[in-house]
């Protein structure tokens, strides 16, 4: 290394932002976050955020998550703040957040005003679409300093989503019912993420037209649909196994008499996080068996 | 009466003050060790130097005590305060141990309002804390005003109708708030399902001056008519002759009664059974006098609502409980034991509250419990 080189080296690092320089950002509801400096503790109240920070390599920023942040399994190893609904605001003011990650989603309007109160930064993220996911990842990404590894990950996410879809591009799109929660009856709609999910993954979502977000759904009109691939949503462990016998009476549907009644893991798939690629994966296959022999789409 | 001493009873200034005087040091007891109790490691040493001010008390431990636990023991203080003394204004109008804003429905009717409130996207802002609490009243008044229709008949307000009535008005409100819930975006569902358990949090000062001052309002109205009210208890036609205008007594009550209780709905949600276990301990303890039970249910009420929010807050920390839950627990045995207990009726002499006279030969039967 020359002198000169080290010199214009030592220029260039100097030219950078540092960790002190005030930082303005709009978080993924448009709303601007101005920080005084990059954030060095996080909390996130929202298990998809959780994940994204640990796959961009972010988690020595996160000082505290949810009860519902299970996933990587070390997200279990931080401290927890409470629940999502009713976070402990002392718990919270106590790890001294320099930011906290919340969603409209999931968390309450009150919490984001009592932080706001008090002064702490409020990132929200409200991902709607997958397209939304890699925009939230990118955004994580930029409040912890690690756009880059964001944008690389985003990318690597985007690269299997697109090899899924084109895989079973070609293919007769089957009839999906996809049942969020069996009792009362609540399905992906018009704007769901998993809607556009079992799209991607080469079926058709029977509930696609039902109205908007997650409506509640008659088990009647599922029925009539006849769709011929059935998933029921398993949420964590703690709430049970899906009703799957119920749903076997239903012998007239050909999904069931084809045996195409499966559970999958909720978590997986309303979690918009970093696992949103590997979600498409599992649904297509599920979908189109056919269309991803043994080998696994690696 | 008892409780004042038999024979002369003493002077009630003095006992007064010394009930309130003890009450009061309680209150403010139970509010300092609250103060000390939360999910946040924050160490006695360090809350005492942010209360004396130091300059060496932490950032992290003076943005707890100050901005996060006081707040909320305030809320607390003066939501369990409200709600005793509503309590104690709806057993005096109905002469009914068991009156209660939840029991009546007041309360669903109140919480209503709020919901609607809600969905319009009021908030706790000071503007929309006026908003909240004017819809909650209106839930409130048209809740009892329901009740009161439903379960007046010729011979007064009999005890069972009155609570079947506010039941019933209870369950239409809340059926009413599943439709509104069931329209709510989802996202936001949880958000309504959490404020309809009754949680206390801390809110910034301007609203809690409302709050205060709304909670100040309805308990100077019920305290003012507590003279009368012991003259009420007496029965309709005594009070009559004693000069007491029953009529515009009970709107009087009914309207402080229902203020309290909207208030409370509109900054903490529905918490319910405050209003029968505190007026309920205090009457065992000091006897069924208006102008003592009054003063001593807006302190008293304020503990038990505090202690049951600091076993909220730390039963399960970091998670929290919903005060709303803590209270229901403990009042409902203590309503099953007032409605088993026959004793408990209060006004079984003379059950009508309507200044209509009962039908000759009536007995009156339906102030009485059947067991």
């Amino acid at each position: 290394m020359t002198p000169l080189v080290g010199f214009l080296t030592a220029a260039l690092l100097l030219a950078t932002p540092l960790a002190g320089a005030a930082l303005t950002l709009t978080d993924l509801t448009g709303r601007t976050v101005t920080l005084p400096a990059m954030p060095q503790r996080i909390i996130s109240l929202v298990p998809g955020a959780t994940e994204i920070l640990f796959a961009i390599g972010a988690q020595d920023r996160l000082v505290g998550v949810t009860d519902f942040c299970d996933y990587p399994p070390e997200a279990r190893r931080k401290p927890s703040v409470g629940g999502m609904l009713a976070p402990s605001l002392e718990t919270m003011v106590a790890l001294r957040p320099d930011l906290v990650v919340a969603t409209p989603s999931g968390n309450r309007e009150e919490t984001v005003a009592q932080l706001e109160r008090l002064r702490i930064p409020v990132y929200l993220v409200n991902p709607a679409s997958v397209a939304d996911v890699l925009r939230m990842m990118e955004g994580l990404g930029a409040v912890t300093g690690r756009r880059e590894t964001a944008r690389q990950t985003a990318q690597g996410l985007r690269l299997r989503i697109k090899a899924v879809a084109e895989r079973v591009a070609a293919r007769p799109r089957p009839r999906v019912l996809y049942v969020l929660w069996p009792d009362p009856l609540i399905v992906p709609a018009r704007g769901a993420v998993v809607t556009e999910l079992i799209a991607l993954a080469g079926g058709e979502s029977v509930t696609a037209g039902a109205g908007e977000g997650y409506p509640r759904y008659s088990l009647e009109a599922a029925v009539a649909q006849a769709p011929e691939v059935i998933l029921l949503a398993r949420h964590s462990v703690a709430v049970g196994p899906v009703s799957l016998e119920k749903w076997d009476r239903l012998t007239s549907l050909a999904a069931i008499r084809s045996g195409r009644l499966h559970a999958v893991d909720g978590d997986l798939f309303h979690r918009q996080g970093a696992r949103i690629a590997e979600a498409l994966e599992a649904l297509a296959r599920l979908i189109h068996p056919g269309a991803f022999p043994r080998a696994a789409t690696r | 009466m008892s409780g004042a001493g038999d024979g002369a009873p003493r002077t009630t200034a003095a006992r007064l003050a010394g009930i309130v005087g003890a009450l009061g040091l309680v209150l403010a007891a139970a509010g300092a060790a609250a103060l000390f109790v939360g999910s946040a490691a924050v160490t006695p040493a360090s809350v005492l130097a942010v209360l004396t001010g130091q300059e060496t008390a932490e950032a992290v431990a003076r943005v707890v005590v100050l901005d996060l636990r006081l707040p909320r023991i305030a809320v607390a203080a003066l939501a369990g305060g409200a709600l005793a003394v509503a309590g104690v204004g709806f057993q005096a109008l109905t002469r009914n141990p068991l009156a209660e804003p939840s029991v009546l429905g007041v309360s669903s009717g109140a919480a209503f309002g709020v919901v609607t409130g809600q969905l319009f996207g009021l908030g706790l802002t000071v503007l929309q804390a006026f908003g909240l609490t004017a819809l909650a009243f209106a839930g409130a008044f048209i809740a009892g005003g329901a009740v009161y229709l439903i379960a007046s008949t010729a011979a007064g307000l009999p005890v069972h109708t009155l609570l079947l009535a506010g039941v019933i008005v209870g369950i239409f409100f809340s059926s009413a708030i599943t439709v509104l819930i069931s329209l709510v975006d989802t996202n936001r569902l949880g958000g309504v399902i959490h404020w309809l358990l009754g949680n206390v949090a801390p809110i910034p000062a301007g609203p809690l001056l409302v709050f205060a001052g709304l909670t100040a309002a309805g308990v100077a109205l019920v305290a003012s008519q507590a003279r009368r009210l012991n003259l009420l208890a007496l029965g309709e036609e005594a009070a009559l002759q004693l000069g007491v205008d029953a009529e515009a007594l009970k709107r009087r009550i009914f309207a402080g009664a229902a203020l309290l209780t909207a208030a409370v709905v509109a900054f903490a949600g529905p918490i319910g059974f405050v209003g029968l276990i505190v007026p309920h301990a205090l009457r065992m303890l000091l006897g069924p006098d208006n102008r003592v039970l009054v003063p001593a249910a807006a302190l008293g009420g304020g503990v038990f609502l505090l202690a049951a929010d600091t076993l909220a807050r730390s039963v399960v920390a970091p998670a929290e409980v919903s005060v709303g839950v803590i209270t229901a627990f403990c009042g409902a045995p203590v309503f099953i034991a007032l409605l088993r207990s026959r004793a408990a009726m209060v006004g079984r002499a003379e059950p009508c509250l309507t200044a209509r006279r009962a039908k000759h030969g009536d007995s009156p039967s339906g102030a009485r419990l059947q067991p």
